[in-house]
């Protein structure tokens, strides 16, 4: 039996691979834009997995640090330590900077974190150049997306901060390159005000306060054989703090404040998936008109509807296979440039294709239709 | 003369209702018998490619009879629900201009009927390329429609006509886009088609220097046949 699909994509071939691709191209896109949600789910954890902490200790009544302002005394962590369960707890601060760049200030989260503490936020897989912070002060340790190496010096506040360490793949939950330094360093950076600051506010009779010691969570390991909820729940009775175990932080992180993102690019993306039905059906409706001469004729010869229809259904499936195809390649090809983290996914391109190929099944009943209605005496008559 | 290939009995095809009703075709009837070339002639709209559909199982007619061969398929009503298996077995069509499958080269636009219709894929080979050696364009069997020259699409559109042996032709103006001598050479070949074949062949033609070639004339005159068979007296019916 003539297949008339083959045949006709013979026929034009270039044309319709030059279809598939622009079609491809809008898959391409939706497969980014997933991938840029699972890039976003991926950094909001990156610091959660390297601090590796078991708890994390808050200001009272707020989620903490990566959902809101959150103030808690440094010598917290030194209580928690005689806390019964809890087997290591450090102080951690958390502030955006603008670290200067060569044509713009470069926005990053800078991580606080005591450099002889025992839990260290410094991954030291993701280390690429340097060494961590050895200092209590003039260090810092930078993503290698800021561009600077090892040595490099910059003013950061008052004082000039010597680059010891550069890091890959070092990103807040909202994206923004992660640096370290020390928490003394953090908490002059973010407490302690400007010297003109200072006078002002003396001229003004305000006693110099003493917020130097403070930072923005503790976070804690919990010994093994305890129960890490009883655990937090005895530090919620007695320190009157909100604590979350990092599960809870990980669901705070990517419910609370990715949620909206992710809701944003999955409406972004349906649209994409519609606004790729509706093309690929003008596409199959175009191509059959094209053929409505021809169609007529077959059907006045007496091709069967089922045999053009075949036509129809196989053309348009062939079609969405290659765009997707030609998406994946595509997506393959351009998610390294974008300045977010895009993860590509298996799962995620077999989710896609079974779109593809029910939108490809969709886009055809416009061309049956056509089929159906076309009427052979059409052909008769010139 | 052979056996007959379509026979017509008081056909009526109105169109329209009540007081829009435009009568075409008032009681035609007539017989073409198998090896016959006959040619249909009418002035523009008086119902010629009216009359073709309706042999050709395309249009219902209004009421009527039709027998294609000796197998009756309209009576009153069609018989048998399948009429587009009734075109593809018995009968070949070929138009004004070839209407050829232009994605489709020259041995695929003539072996899709016979293959359709259950032929394997080299049994419909070897039968096309008989065709078109007897048509002599089979050293073109594998060139594309739009490589082709209009005669010798028009020759590729009758092999296509003839590969489902069909027991009737309808043919539609198949001279109109061609000239003179390449009009002669396709209703010579029709002819020869129609009595080597024993195939009735109904022609449709505005040229009256193809008459001359035809065994038998059909004329629409007043939404009726007027048949003159060549040299002989012309009768109404």
């Amino acid at each position: 039996m003539i297949n008339l699909a083959q045949k006709d994509i013979a026929h034009s071939l270039g044309k319709f691979l030059v279809t598939a691709m622009g079609v491809g191209m809008l898959f391409g896109i939706v497969l980014i834009m997933i991938g840029v949600y699972r890039g976003m789910m991926v950094d909001a954890e990156i610091l959660l997995n390297d601090i590796n902490a078991d708890l994390w200790i808050v200001q009272e009544d707020t989620l903490g640090p990566f959902a809101e302002a959150s103030r808690v005394h440094e010598d917290l962590k030194d209580t928690l330590r005689a806390f019964e369960g809890i087997d290591k707890s450090e102080a951690l601060t958390f502030q955006n900077l603008q670290l200067p760049g060569e044509t713009k200030p470069i926005r990053v989260t800078a991580v606080g974190f005591d450099v002889f503490g025992k839990i260290n936020p410094i991954n030291p897989g993701r280390l690429v150049a340097g060494e961590p912070l050895t200092k209590e002060h003039y260090q810092i340790v930078v993503s290698e997306k800021t561009g600077y190496k090892v040595d490099d010096t910059f003013k950061l506040g008052r004082d000039i901060y010597r680059v010891a360490g550069v890091t890959r793949d070092t990103v807040s939950s909202g994206g923004d390159l992660l640096v370290y330094i020390s928490l003394k360093d953090a908490q002059n950076l973010q407490f302690l005000y400007s010297n003109a600051r200072i006078r002002s506010d003396r001229a003004r009779g305000i006693s110099e306060t003493k917020e130097a010691k403070m930072a923005n969570a503790v976070v804690a390991t919990v010994r093994a054989g305890y129960d890490i909820d009883d655990v937090a729940n005895k530090i919620k009775q007695w320190k009157h703090e909100s604590v979350y175990t990092r599960t809870e932080q990980k669901a705070i992180l990517t419910k609370n404040l990715i949620e909206r993102s992710s809701k944003q690019i999955g409406l972004f993306t349906a649209i994409l998936v519609v606004v790729s039905t509706i093309i690929i059906a003008l596409i199959i409706y175009t191509m059959t008109l094209e053929k409505m001469k021809e169609i007529s004729i077959m059907k006045l010869i007496g091709i069967p509807n089922s045999m053009i229809i075949k036509m129809i259904v196989q053309e348009t499936l062939i079609l969405g296979i290659l765009a997707f195809i030609f998406g994946n390649l595509f997506s393959h090809l351009i998610y390294d440039n974008f300045p977010k983290r895009v993860v590509l996914e298996i799962p995620d391109a077999w989710m896609l294709f079974g779109v593809v190929i029910a939108a490809s099944v969709l886009s055809s009943f416009i061309g049956i239709a056509k089929v159906i209605h076309a009427d052979p005496a059409a052909a008769i008559g010139g | 003369m052979g056996t007959q290939g379509i026979r017509v009995e008081n056909l009526v095809k109105n169109f329209g209702q009540g007081e829009s009703l435009v009568e075409v075709i008032n009681g035609a009837s007539f017989v073409v018998q198998k090896g016959e070339l006959v040619a249909l002639i009418a002035p523009s709209g008086a119902g010629k490619t009216t009359l073709l559909m309706m042999i050709g199982c395309v249009l219902e007619p209004t009421s009527g009879t039709i027998w294609l061969g000796e197998e009756a398929v309209y009576d009153g009503r069609w018989i048998g629900n399948d009429t587009r298996r009734i075109r593809r077995e018995k009968i070949g069509f070929i138009f004004q201009s070839h209407y050829l499958i232009p994605f489709m080269n020259v041995i695929d636009n003539v072996t899709l009927l016979p293959q359709t219709n259950g032929l394997a894929k080299d049994k419909a080979h070897d039968k096309a390329m008989e065709l078109l050696e007897y048509l002599e364009i089979a050293e073109k069997a594998k060139s594309m429609p739009s490589q082709l020259s209009g005669g010798q699409n028009q020759r590729v559109a009758i092999a296509r006509a003839l590969a489902n042996e069909p027991q009737i032709i309808l043919a539609d103006e198949p001279t109109a886009a061609l000239d003179v001598e390449r009009s002669v050479n396709v209703v010579k070949m029709l002819k020869k088609i129609a009595q080597e074949q024993n195939v009735a062949v109904i022609m449709v033609t505005h040229d009256e220097r193809m008459l001359a070639f035809c065994d038998k004339i059909l004329k629409i005159e007043d939404k009726k046949i007027v048949i003159s068979k060549l040299n002989d007296n012309k009768h109404i019916v």
